[in-house]
């Protein structure tokens, strides 16, 4: 199943190059540095040897409004950096874009939505969405411990933005932690992200 | 309590026009085609959603983002909901994310049906909630909306022509077509035969189901010795193969929109 969608990706590259393809499961997730609210450098390469969560913020957007206001991503952070998971929040939004912070303000106003993440980071130029295709607020990635994306896609399986959905819903990114901090293989590795579209800027 | 379910409750006649009901960016409204139900007969309902200038709203099947809208029954006991039915939409933009869905209005279409030997007044609920965006932000939309039904016999209500005037653009299932797909080289390939010998000339192609073809891509029509084929780059979160592919097709000479179903085995 994994190779077939494998091979369909390969060869859907090759014929159709106008459309762009996210990082496949299995791959090795795309290097990155980039600034968080406090102004340190974060990169990819320092988190070498532990899982990393990457999850798009767009506190603006009625899907991410769901999860936080919810609690639901706030637990889930809680949960998972207590395993020693590096989660990472990073805002795309271009400046002027709806969900768009400096600095400081995205710090406050992080900490007003409970966020409990690692690290907190800006991607105004948007430079590490679109080298992961990170197409919607949530979009989650998990990156296992040698550095391959071992998750790609939406944080649940329900679409819509309703609260009461998400006791129902199938948490795929707490089934990809899991096996990836198992250390097996995840099942459902890549699902259609749902949300807002990231506000690149235009 | 939202307004127009006050109002129905306090309306000395059963059926009554109402007002849309605004949330977010889009309103809508109940509209029934008949002015009092008849026992064991379907009831022709419409969802009308008037999506404001500069935003859209999504199909069944919403591309990339976007959320189709949903919409959940309470009905009296006994009656049943049939399947929603969703307009032919039309493909957009927003941002970089290609999508399926509305400008301006869309009639919504389901047939709800009272049971053998149901009497009185039927209250008819429905709570919908739907996702409105443009270029720079989504906001849904959640609104409870119903409308009150006497038993009678049945006549059509003025909502009627709308709501046939609506039925146009609802696509319907050809029983008569035949359909097998197969994917090759990174495209899925639907086979597939239509009653009649239409040409192909401005007919536009959708896909019904999520996740099978890729949303931002045309659907290439064309006719071939089984018929006709349409052929788009497969999905990149498709889990596999296709289980099921529903394919609308609508414009150029068809009189009515269709949907080309197929089901793997």
């Amino acid at each position: 199943m994994k190779q077939h969608t494998f091979l369909g990706a390969v060869l859907g590259a090759m014929i159709c190059s106008s459309t762009a393809w996210a990082v496949e499961p299995g791959e090795a997730a795309p290097a990155f540095s980039v600034k968080n609210v406090k102004g340190e450098e974060v990169t990819l390469a320092a988190q070498k040897g532990k899982v990393v969560v990457l999850e798009w913020i767009n506190y603006d957007c009625p899907f991410v409004k769901k999860h936080y206001g919810s609690g639901n991503i706030p637990k889930l952070q809680e949960k998972y950096t207590g395993k020693d998971v590096v989660w990472i929040s990073v805002n795309s939004s271009a400046e002027g874009a709806q969900g768009y912070l400096a600095a400081a303000d995205l710090a406050e106003r992080s900490k007003k939505e409970g966020n409990k993440a690692s690290q907190i980071v800006l991607d105004t130029d948007g430079t590490v969405g679109k080298a992961y295709d990170a197409k919607t607020t949530p979009h989650l990635f998990v990156i296992d411990k040698e550095g391959k994306v071992a998750y790609n896609g939406a944080i649940d399986s329900k679409n819509t933005t309703d609260v009461a959905d998400i006791e129902s819903a199938d948490s795929y990114i707490s089934l990809a932690l899991d096996a990836v901090l198992e250390g097996k293989s995840v099942d459902k590795a890549k699902t259609p992200p749902y949300g807002c579209g990231v506000k690149y800027s235009k | 309590m939202k307004l127009s379910a006050i109002f129905a409750a306090g309306l000395p006649f059963a059926m009554t026009a109402f007002a849309a009901e605004k949330s977010g960016h889009a309103a809508a409204e109940l509209i029934t085609g008949v002015t009092s139900y008849q026992a064991g007969k379907t009831v022709p309902v419409g969802i009308k959603l008037k999506i404001d200038v500069g935003w859209h709203s999504y199909w069944v099947n919403p591309g990339v983002g976007g959320m189709p809208l949903s919409a959940k029954w309470t009905l009296p006991e006994g009656w049943t909901a049939g399947e929603l039915q969703a307009p032919v939409p039309k493909r957009f933009m927003t941002g970089d994310l290609p999508g399926f869905g509305y400008e301006g209005e869309a009639i919504y279409r389901v047939d709800l049906t009272p049971p053998a030997g149901a009497t009185g007044d039927a209250e008819l609920k429905v709570a919908l909630s739907w996702l409105t965006c443009s270029g720079d932000a989504c906001v849904p939309g959640d609104v409870e909306l119903s409308v009150k039904l006497d038993a009678g016999d049945g006549a059509a209500a003025k909502d009627a022509a709308v709501l046939a005037e609506a039925d146009k653009k609802i696509p319907k299932a050809v029983k008569e077509s035949t359909a097998t797909v197969a994917e090759k080289d990174g495209q899925v390939v639907m086979t597939f035969t239509l009653p009649g010998d239409l040409d192909i000339d401005g007919i536009l192609a959708f896909p019904a189901t999520p996740e099978v073809v890729d949303a931002g891509a045309p659907i290439v029509l064309k006719k071939s010795e089984e018929g006709w084929t349409a052929s788009a780059p497969k999905n990149e979160y498709a889990d596999g193969p296709a289980k099921a592919y529903d394919l609308v097709l609508s414009g150029g000479k068809l009189a009515q929109p269709v949907i080309v179903q197929w089901i793997g085995k």
